[in-house]
């Protein structure tokens, strides 16, 4: 059905979000972690699995990845679970045909159909592969243990200008009432069908309804502005930045820093 | 007789072409409950926008703590400041006035505009938690809280800097009985405390509750004004104003009637009786919810 | 056409970096000057709606269905740089949210969808649309033909920095180390897809939703009036010098990268020991004298390094395929700069409205 396929993609967002509060409020290894430690490893890690170009460092880095995962209890939610399904899909379809482009000493042929696997195709898929895996791996278990908010703060303090972190946070915060007003919208009109669309009439809808909730969008962002001025706000974003580094939030920033130099420079060559 | 907090004169107002306000005459004294009453389109959000300095009249004149309020002069800081730090507005749709990530930065957001300290901020949160009881709820992102707690941290997040005057659009509109009582009482409590509260509602069963005297708007301009039982009283206006119409009613023993009731009447329908928001108001028709 | 983590390689990360944040500071300067109070509500609500359109599973002619980026309508109704800071911050929470989308390719996605898809969608718009009061037909033509262009312009640049992965970024047996395949692949992979069905559910959004605004007379219409055209009052002239400096700048990026042998920073051993190299970071360290041993800890790690900044510069001036890398950049470069000139010359100048709401 169609209008169930517009809603899905709506819904999983709703559903991922709630998911992700959900283990916010869990107990696990990286949920009790300060925000800024998980951000910054987050992007030493991700950029430490980017740049290495040794396999085995990758390798190591992937490792550490699912045991992050493991021992925050990520494997729990189903939606995650199926996102990281997802990420793998697109990165197996871009990785696979590596295996028989790249060109190079032929490492070993498929059994049925006889196309042959190249080793530098083999080794390129590998790194394409285990690449995206870690990095995105990563950015999940250490994003889906943070609570959003705290996230915001981690990035002021690492000195993204306040301007974006406010946008950011409203943006973030909004983003729940429209996706409830769009299926609210597209509920709306699903209601009112008699009988089977066709593709012409099902773009109508997806679209008009894609079109009221550009008006509400507008209609929202003037009613805002009016609350916030009257708020007195004149245009300098304020923030209120308090968080307190404990000791076992060092000793993570310091583990996570050896871990990207040595994935850096290469384990064992 | 206390000094006057808002005086409009001859105070008309159009948005593109099509008046909203014409020729609108009040004085507001410091320690007033005002109600504005008027149908949807009547121009009491258009009135209450102008009172918080939101936009600026077309014509005529609007003074505010004596001093003229116009663009000009609230884009000098510190008069912004100050008045922003005196008048506080309430705006219908919570979700419109909750747009900070958690119920904590929410309460933060005014105070960290007006430039209180740190220590004064975090210390007055608590206070201000613990009156509305929201201690719970700090750390909740607005989406996950219910419509009553919406309205409950709306609410106080323009009451953590104590503001004198207070602007509420449709205060009680849209929310279930209990907080529709919660809201109530706070409002009814708010008599003798010196701030002035000025309410824009339709809701004629809360009147009584909520406002010392009251103004009935139509189309733009004041078609009448009074105590709530001098207002309550006149059907007339209230039915000019279409504040009440006539209604077809059956009762169970089959007859049918025609009377004139008020528009809260259907949220009281939707409230069991024994709840208390049904119980806090008293029907203003006598011959009103059969 | 999210590219996630891992595709390209850091100097390209870096580069993308750099080529979209003037970008940025432009954009929000401008915003600010020009909405001051309402720039942050605007950006955040329609940040807000352009995730959530994304979020839309399109039915499409053909039976299929897709996703549109919402780069386009964003553009024709906030103008070009409300609409590439709202999908940049929009692409921002689908990275950190929902994975969608790598960190260290943001940048990249950012200059694809945001950046090119802003100015290509209202460049395209305001050239065939832009001097018609009336015609409605017209204007829903160039909105459809907008989001089209817009986002199959964003593919081609995908298409281009993936294609020259592997012709920069291989180990030293020849190896890709990132996305695998030249631009002979690439290229036609991903403009197939888009052509004939990604491209197509931007037009539909695209035109639909402006259908949409001009059939209920939306409010919203003249919003795109408010930030676009009021630029002339807060000095179109910086602005425009700046925005010639960018074009330069960004032209200059991918062919910085091809010229410089050695880019700052990225010396190996072997170039603190050969004396053109050593000439040529004194050059570009603005002076400062190198020591002329090689520094310890460099040698160190070199050792235990499995040359992560390998020398791109031998492989690729030998590499036949150069010629045809920079056409391809060149050829994006030119395509972008004539849309803009053809557009400046056809925009007629319109009257500035006054602006009644936010």
């Amino acid at each position: 059905m169609f209008v169930g396929r517009l809603l899905q993609g709506l819904a999983t967002a709703a559903q991922l979000a709630e998911e992700a509060e959900a283990l916010n409020a869990r107990q696990g290894l990286l949920q009790g972690l300060d925000a800024r430690v998980k951000l910054v490893s987050m992007l030493v890690l991700i950029v430490a699995g980017v740049q290495t170009h040794s396999s085995s460092a990758l390798a190591s880095l992937l490792v550490m990845a699912f045991v992050l995962a493991l021992v925050s209890r990520l494997y729990t939610m189903p939606v995650l679970r199926r996102l990281w399904v997802g990420i793998l899909l697109v990165a197996a379809v871009m990785a696979l045909p590596a295996l028989f482009l790249v060109p190079g000493g032929i490492a070993g042929r498929l059994p049925m159909i006889g196309w042959s696997i190249t080793e530098p195709g083999l080794r390129s898929a590998a790194f394409l592969f285990g690449r995206a895996a870690a990095s995105s791996t990563f950015s999940m278990s250490l994003l889906a243990t943070t609570p959003w908010p705290h996230v915001l703060k981690a990035m002021r303090c690492l000195g993204v200008p306040a301007v974006l972190v406010a946008v950011l946070g409203m943006a973030q915060r909004y983003i729940f009432l429209l996706l409830q007003t769009a299926m609210e919208l597209v509920e709306a009109r699903r209601s009112r069908i008699l009988g089977p669309l066709g593709a012409p009439g099902r773009r109508h809808m997806a679209t008009s309804a894609a079109g009221a909730l550009f008006e509400r969008s507008f209609f929202l962002a003037c009613e805002v502005h009016l609350a916030m001025v009257s708020r007195g706000y004149r245009g300098d974003v304020r923030l209120l930045d308090d968080f307190h580094m404990r000791r076992r939030d060092w000793l993570a920033a310091c583990f996570v820093v050896v871990v990207a130099l040595i994935a850096s420079i290469g384990v064992g060559r | 007789m206390n000094e006057p907090v808002f005086e409009l004169t001859d105070v008309s107002y159009a948005y593109q072409s099509v008046p909203a306000l014409d020729g609108v005459n009040l004085s507001i004294r410091r320690g007033e409950r005002i109600a504005l009453l008027g149908a949807n389109g009547s121009g009491k959000s258009t009135l209450l926008r102008l009172l918080d300095g939101l936009s600026f009249a077309n014509g005529g004149s609007l003074r505010a703590f004596g001093e003229a309020l116009d663009e000009a002069s609230l884009s000098d800081e510190r008069t912004h400041y100050s008045f922003r730090r005196r008048v506080g507005f309430v705006f219908q749709n919570p979700e419109v006035q909750l747009f900070n990530p958690t119920v904590f930065d929410e309460l933060a957001f005014g105070p960290l505009q007006l430039g209180w300290s740190r220590a004064e901020i975090l210390q007055r949160i608590e206070e201000i938690a613990e009156r509305f009881s929201l201690g719970h709820l700090k750390n909740r992102s607005p989406h996950r809280l219910s419509g009553g707690e919406k309205k409950r941290v709306a609410l106080a997040s323009v009451m953590i800097v104590d503001p004198e005057v207070l602007l509420l659009d449709e205060p009680t509109a849209a929310l279930d009985p209990e907080s529709q009582s919660e809201m109530i009482r706070f409002l009814a409590a708010s008599r003798n405390t010196g701030r002035t509260l000025i309410i824009a509602t339709h809701d004629l069963d809360v009147l009584p509750d909520i406002a010392d005297y009251a103004y009935v708007l139509d189309r733009g301009r004041v078609a009448g004004a009074g105590t709530p039982a001098e207002i309550l009283a006149n059907e007339a206006l209230l039915r000019r104003t279409r504040l009440i119409h006539a209604h077809w009613h059956s009762h169970a023993d089959g007859t049918a009637h025609i009377h004139a009731h008020g528009h809260g009447h259907v949220h009281r329908h939707e409230g069991s009786h024994g709840d208390p928001g049904s119980s806090v108001s008293s029907p203003p028709m006598t011959n009103g919810v059969g | 056409m999210h590219i996630p983590d891992g595709y390209l390689s850091p100097i390209t990360c870096v580069a993308t970096y750099a080529a979209v944040m003037p970008f940025w500071v432009v954009a929000l300067r401008r915003l600010k000057r020009v909405l001051h109070t309402r720039m942050v509500p605007l950006l955040a609500v329609f940040s807000a709606f352009s995730f959530v359109v994304m979020m839309f599973n399109l039915p499409l002619p053909g039976g299929t269905s897709g996703h549109a980026v919402g780069v386009a309508i964003a553009s024709i109704v906030l103008g070009k740089w409300a609409a590439m800071v709202a999908i940049s911050i929009a692409l921002l929470i689908q990275a950190l949210f929902f994975g969608d989308g790598g960190i260290t390719t943001f940048a990249a996605n950012c200059l694809n969808m945001a950046v090119a898809g802003s100015f290509v969608a209202s460049w395209t718009f305001a050239s065939i649309a832009g001097k018609t009061r009336a015609g409605e037909a017209r204007r829903l033509f160039a909105a459809g033909l907008a989001g089209y262009l817009a986002l199959n312009v964003s593919a081609l640049l995908t298409a281009v920095e993936f294609g020259i992965q592997p012709i920069f970024f291989h180990d030293a047996a020849g190896t890709p180390l990132y996305a695998p395949y030249g631009l002979s692949v690439a290229v036609p992979a991903m403009m197939i897809g888009h052509l004939a069905v990604a491209g197509l559910a931007e037009l539909v959004l695209t035109a639909g939703l402006f259908a949409y605004l001009l059939r209920t007379q939306s409010d919203a219409l003249t919003c795109a009036a408010m930030v676009e055209v009021s630029a002339p009052a807060c000095g179109t002239k910086p602005i425009a010098r700046l925005w010639y400096g960018l074009g330069a700048v960004v032209a200059a990026t991918p062919l910085g990268l091809l010229a410089e042998g050695t880019a700052w920073g990225e010396w190996s051993v072997q170039d603190f020991i050969d004396d053109a190299s050593r000439l040529e970071i004194l050059r570009v360290s603005d002076g400062t004298a190198l020591p002329d041993a090689v520094p310890a800890g460099l040698r160190r790690l070199s050792e235990a390094w499995t040359a992560p900044w390998a020398d791109y510069a031998p492989s690729f001036l030998h590499n036949l395929s150069l010629g045809y890398v920079l056409s391809a950049i060149v050829g994006v470069g030119l395509t972008l700069t004539a849309w803009y000139l053809i557009a400046r010359l056809l925009r007629a100048v319109t009257a500035a409205r006054p602006i009644e709401r936010l």
